[in-house]
């Protein structure tokens, strides 16, 4: 079971996938790569609920919407990971978010330039104090089913993911919402491990759903979230229909969905089709008449590629030069940043050497990460000098980790000032089980190795998680971090927030009451913008204390076919955005 | 493909009994007809070539195989004109030194594995073939349970069970777990064979008389049912040895074999033929020459040996 | 014989029974040691207890034998025992029915087999009877040394070289030579295609086939060469038959049932390189998806697949061992 929550580009082959969150190895990924929106949703605090929405409803489709004449190509697309269900509620990789983009339509999309939402099945989207939500939903829409798209169609999926038992992948999103804990249950574990239920869920539905008239819902959350309205076009958000709940096994095989496409047919582990449904009134369409997906599980569909076969790919890093090279090849190549870190993380709690600053920064400053990623990961990652990816996310700067330079020199002064490593010992470096990842801190290791004559051994484990949360690690370890929504505080208080002041915080062991404040004076700022500053002094106190050594940030790479024209990749997923791709002619 | 369970089969079933009483004549025959072939003496020189690389690394090369400078990555091979004979590999290892040292587990492993595999086999063997009876029915179905359970699964399956048992970083810990499971699964078809041998040992001439003029159990076992199978079975060994170092290179590919930070042709092999499409061909060609090499020059041995403890195929 | 046949057919149950146990034991034993996959479902979130034992239920794995350490879970096991009897084999973690999986994905892997069976065949038999013919002479080294250079290849070193170098070329010549869809370009497709699984196993399956028939060739010649000195050639000659009827119906024919029932012998064997087969060229088979199962710590697929194939083993077993007693009167059963 190492499929966890992963994040992999869609078609676009292995790139970010294997390098950072494929495998589900070590990856902090919570897999929301479908919510990327940059501060509040257009309509946010907007006042009065139904005056004045801003800059959603109206504006309808940024550029590349398709009223261009429909193509009768197939696209024919890959799909890397195990894809083992396609309901919204349970969808959390890249690949089913990917599919989904296109069977079914959220609230609200984003811009996949700027990451800014719009409103899309969404009229409008308002609130007063960030905690009452009014959504207010386009008449007339209907699932491929005939089934109407009103507010029980959202209020009915919400409260499926919500309920525990249902055991979704995409629950603990609704925990912001009302009513969520009283829907969960109690449970008591004895020391045997026996379960026994000490108190069943006492609701069945979200108290904070109120569905006030067929086009109208309101949504109570249990605290003011200013970005509510951004998480809305995640696949968890997505609405179903009555038939699905119905029958939700055979739904996550053929879903109903209320997007552009439909699906035709699924041969798990083979192939997937999906043919434009002709029911669809919006705007955002592909513009060409089906796509086939082809599972390839791990194994690369970069000579299908090349044989003509498949429309995206990237070529495995053994063949990255010679693709590069090739000029006629080179010129059908997208790229674009990602937003996954890739970090080391230290046992903290072990105390010597790891709870020295002086060690850790010997570590940072013997990685040579410029020439690794160049070797390992060719195009696929770029090195990290912060914790929160620069530009990507508000907030987000280059240069915020000092010891982030590669200076052997330095290193070794670091660890001298250090101590000294113990004679004798050997360094291990905990990750997931995964091949990609394994080359990569192979040679972070000779690094280590090289400059500060630390021996080393790795210790690839599919139970990182486990380990990793009940503090089973001796040595330091590989972590990375996907950011749920694209906020410079998402990717500081989950990972070092929240600690107990002695014993640290569970992952990590890290604390720092300075950090704590810095974060907490965020949540309290009025205003976005403020927050953001905040927040970005939090980095700045995590800078200081140096816990975890910021290594790498995921870059999104993809090869086209010459029939393919208007690529861009979703600057989450690294997904290649379906409605805006067009087919030459 | 060439797992030594098959290999050991495959020759079960062309196994003739040689007629021959007593080890003696048998052994000293087949010295004399090994010597007269100069195909075989080739072979034997270069699987002895290889055992030595793997017990005395040190005479081949002075570079550690563990010390790797990224900066150094993917430095074609040099021969005698630079510090890389053979280059380096895409993390800045020596090329030579990782086939150098990757030659000891890679051999160890077969070693043991066989070795263990034929102990067992032919005790089992020995002893089902020999008594009948519920020791035949009860050996028998635990050779048909492993039988039926692929090698490879039970490798993954065992292999995974057993990984977060740390065994060391020495050689002997990191092929410990690969040549148990190997083992597990590789005694059946020595056993097989073993007491296919026996039964039709057991039932010839010389053997019903030692029996009636009253030899204990064990002295006819020793003295005249084990000569027999033993001569054959070691005409087994060297096929079966290569056959373990290429399923060392199928593990390797699956990422269950030997454990790092040990290198092994077969970590080498499947690193290598990654990069083969690549212009880094030789990344593949060294390890996989040196694993040809061993295997054909080991095959060559077992078919000598064969043929020569064989008198029916002379 | 009847009697010989019904003892045969319960020491093969007893044999499927006790590789089920052994294998819910190894899987088991593994949950325990590893923690149960249903935590692995929540990736790096702390699930609630709630959530958790509704996955866990959902998985099957909801009996608290599996967080025991050397629990051997016989309740759960008797439960699937008891299943199994009235053709339930249960579903893997995602609520697929074993036999619905099986059903996709075991027609590739026979396809797959179907290849390599015979290409061991045709190249065993040929090269293996040539070889005895001319035994002793250049011919027959030359084809034993070239066997053994093909056996000590690995097979995916021989797969990943066609996919990656040899695949693309020679897939875009034959499109433009025979057209897209013609025959031939199918066969040099990289990648297995579910559109057409029959011609798309063929080269991945001749490959496969290649490294295993070393091991044939060297079957046949031995057999063959043991036919050469019998005596019923013998007899056959001095009765003034033609050599090539000799050959034919004599040596050929009677080499044959010992490769035959090595055959059969050979099939788990076979699933190895299937997985690794599978897994290069990507064709959704019974080694991929077994492979997975292990890794998922499936329990319900893992033991679900190997039964199914562990019946078909032991019944190529018994026919194999009742084709021995029939032939071989040299054997003795007591």
């Amino acid at each position: 079971m190492t499929r966890h929550v992963r994040l992999t580009v869609t078609a676009v082959a292995t790139v970010a996938a294997l390098t950072l969150t494929a495998c589900g190895s070590g990856s902090d990924d919570s897999g929301t790569s479908g919510t990327s929106a940059a501060g509040p949703a257009g309509s946010g605090q907007s006042g009065a609920g139904s005056g004045a929405a801003p800059a959603g409803s109206g504006a309808g489709a940024p550029a590349g919407g398709n009223d261009a004449e429909v193509s009768d190509a197939v696209v024919k697309l890959v799909l890397n990971q195990d894809v083992d269900t396609l309901l919204p509620m349970d969808s959390n990789v890249g690949d089913n978010i990917g599919v989904l983009d296109v069977i079914y339509d959220g609230l609200v999309r984003y811009d996949p330039k700027t990451s800014k939402p719009y409103n899309y099945v969404a009229q409008d989207i308002a609130t007063k104090d960030n905690k009452v939500w009014t959504i207010k939903i386009k008449d007339g829409l209907t699932f491929q089913n005939g089934e109407p798209v009103d507010a029980a169609a959202f209020a009915r999926s919400w409260n499926y993911s919500a309920y525990g038992p249902n055991a979704v992948a995409n629950n603990y999103f609704f925990e912001r919402i009302d009513g969520y804990e009283p829907m969960q249950g109690e449970y008591e574990e004895d020391d045997a491990g026996k379960v026994t239920v000490t108190k069943e869920p006492t609701a069945k539905e979200l108290s904070g759903l109120k569905i006030v008239d067929p086009l109208t819902l309101e949504v109570t959350l249990t605290a003011p979230f200013a970005g509510f309205s951004t998480m809305l076009g995640y696949t968890g958000f997505f609405p179903v229909a009555k038939a699905c709940i119905d029958d939700v096994s055979g739904c996550a095989v053929k879903p109903i969905g209320n997007g552009p496409f439909q699906v035709d047919q699924w041969d798990q582990g083979q192939k997937l089709t999906a043919s434009r449904w002709d029911g669809y009134t919006l705007p955002e369409s592909p513009a060409f008449t089906g796509i086939e997906w082809t599972e390839y599980a791990g194994k690369s569909s970069w000579p299908d590629f090349q044989a003509g076969d498949i429309d995206v790919s990237a070529p495995p890093p053994a063949l990255w030069a010679q693709a590069n090279a090739d000029p006629d090849l080179s010129s059908r190549k997208v790229e674009s940043p990602g937003a996954a870190l890739t970090y080391i993380g230290f046992p903290l709690y072990k105390g010597k050497p790891y709870d020295n600053i002086e060690f850790r920064k010997a570590i940072s400053m013997a990685i040579d990460r410029k020439t690794i990623i160049e070797k390992i990961l060719p195009g696929q990652a770029v090195p990290a000098t912060s914790w929160v990816v620069p530009d990507g996310v508000p907030g987000g700067k280059a240069g915020t980790c000092e010891w982030c330079r590669f200076d052997p020199a330095a290193a070794k002064a670091a660890l001298a000032k250090a101590g000294g490593w113990p004679a004798g010992q050997t360094l291990t470096i905990h990750l997931g089980k995964d091949e990609t990842s394994e080359q990569y801190f192979k040679a972070i290791g000779d690094s280590i190795k090289l400059n500060l004559g630390i021996d080393y051994k790795l210790d690839p484990t599919p139970d990182f998680f486990d380990r990793r949360s009940s503090r089973g690690f001796t040595g330091i370890f590989r972590n990375n971090w996907f950011p749920d929504y694209p906020l410079n505080e998402n990717y500081l208080a989950p990972v070092y927030g929240g600690g107990d002041a002695k014993k640290g915080n569970k992952n990590l062991g890290f604390y720092d009451a300075k950090f704590e404040q810095a974060i907490k004076a965020g949540d309290a700022a009025p205003n976005l913008d403020e927050a953001v500053v905040k927040y970005a002094d939090a980095e700045k106190i995590l800078a200081a204390d140096f816990p975890t050594v910021p290594v790498s940030f995921s870059q999104n790479v993809a090869f086209y076919s010459e029939r393919l024209d208007n690529v861009v990749l979703d600057p989450f997923s690294g997904s290649v955005e379906l409605r805006l791709l067009k087919i030459k002619q | 493909m060439s797992d030594p369970s098959v290999s050991a089969l495959v020759a079960e079933e062309t196994a003739t009994v040689d007629r021959v009483q007593g080890g003696g004549s048998l052994w000293s025959n087949a010295w004399r007809t090994l010597r007269r072939r100069p195909e075989v003496i080739v072979a034997a020189l270069v699987a002895l070539f290889f055992v030595v690389v793997a017990a005395f690394p040190r005479l081949f090369t002075s570079q550690d195989p563990q010390r790797c400078d990224i900066s150094n990555s993917g430095i074609r091979p040099q021969w005698f004109s630079g510090p890389h004979p053979f280059g380096t590999d895409i993390a800045g290892c020596d090329l030579l030194a990782s086939v150098v040292y990757g030659a000891r587990p890679s051999l160890l492993l077969a070693f043991i594995v066989v070795g263990l595999s034929v102990l067992i086999g032919v005790t089992l063997g020995t002893l089902s073939g020999y008594y009948l009876g519920w020791v035949d029915t009860a050996i028998s179905r635990a050779v048909e349970v492993f039988l039926v359970i692929p090698l490879l699964l039970a490798a993954l399956l065992l292999l995974s069970l057993f990984r977060t048992v740390d065994t060391g970083s020495s050689v002997l810990g990191s092929i410990l777990q690969p040549a148990l499971v190997l083992t597990a699964f590789g005694w059946m078809g020595y056993t097989r064979y073993v007491r296919a041998n026996v039964l039709e040992t057991k039932n010839l001439d010389y053997v019903v008389a030692a029996k009636v003029l009253g030899a204990s159990d064990l002295r006819i076992m020793v003295r005249h049912v084990l000569p027999n199978a033993i001569g054959t079975v070691t005409a087994l060994i060297p096929t079966a040895i290569a056959g373990v170092i290429s399923t060392e290179a199928v593990l390797a590919f699956l990422g269950i074999g030997v454990r790092p930070p040990a290198v092994s042709w077969g970590i080498l092999i499947s690193n290598g033929s990654e990069r083969f499409t690549g212009d880094s061909q030789y990344l593949l060609l060294f390890p996989l020459g040196c694993l040809v090499l061993t295997v054909l020059a080991l095959v060559v041995l077992g078919d000598g040996l064969r043929d020569a403890l064989d008198p029916k195929l002379r | 014989m009847g009697r010989y046949l019904a003892r045969r057919l319960l020491q093969g149950l007893l044999t499927l029974f006790l590789v089920i146990l052994l294998l819910h034991l190894l899987t088991t034993w593994a949950i325990q040691l590893n923690g149960n996959p249903a935590l692995a479902f929540f990736g790096d979130r702390v699930p609630s207890p709630a959530q958790y034992a509704a996955v866990a239920e959902r998985f099957g794995l909801g009996d608290p034998c599996y967080a025991q350490v050397g629990n051997p879970c016989l309740g759960p096991f008797v439960t699937r025992l008891g299943d199994y009897l009235t053709g339930d084999f249960g579903t893997d973690l995602r609520g697929r029915p074993v036999t619905d999986i099986v059903g996709t994905a075991a027609p590739n892997t026979l396809r797959l087999f179907a290849v390599v069976t015979i290409t061991w065949l045709l190249i065993g038999m040929t090269l293996g009877s040539v070889a005895a013919r001319k035994r002793g002479r250049l011919t027959d080294h030359g084809i034993r040394g070239l066997s053994i250079m093909i056996d000590a290849l690995p097979v995916f070193v021989m797969l990943l070289v066609y996919r990656y170098v040899l695949a693309v070329p020679l897939y875009t010549w034959a499109k433009d030579t025979f057209g897209s869809n013609s025959t031939v370009a199918l066969l040099f497709k990289p990648s297995f295609s579910s559109d057409h699984p029959m011609i798309t196993v063929i080269v991945p399956g001749i490959l496969l086939g290649l490294t295993g028939s070393a091991a044939f060739i060297r079957l046949v010649r031995a057999a063959q060469l043991e036919n050469y000195n019998s005596e019923h050639v013998r007899t056959a000659r001095s009765k003034g038959l033609t050599e090539r009827h000799v050959v034919l119906f004599h040596i050929v024919r009677n080499s044959s049932i010992p490769v035959a029932t090595a055959v059969g012998i050979v099939f788990t064997e076979a699933l190895a390189g299937a997985v690794i087969t599978e897994g290069v060229m990507n064709i959704y088979g019974m080694g991929g998806v077994l492979w997975k199962a292990v890794r998922d710590s499936d329990v319900s697929l893992v033991v679900g697949i190997v039964s199914l194939l562990a019946i078909v083993t032991i019944v190529v077993m018994i026919l194999v061992d009742l084709l021995y007693a029939a032939l071989d009167p040299r054997i003795r059963y007591e």
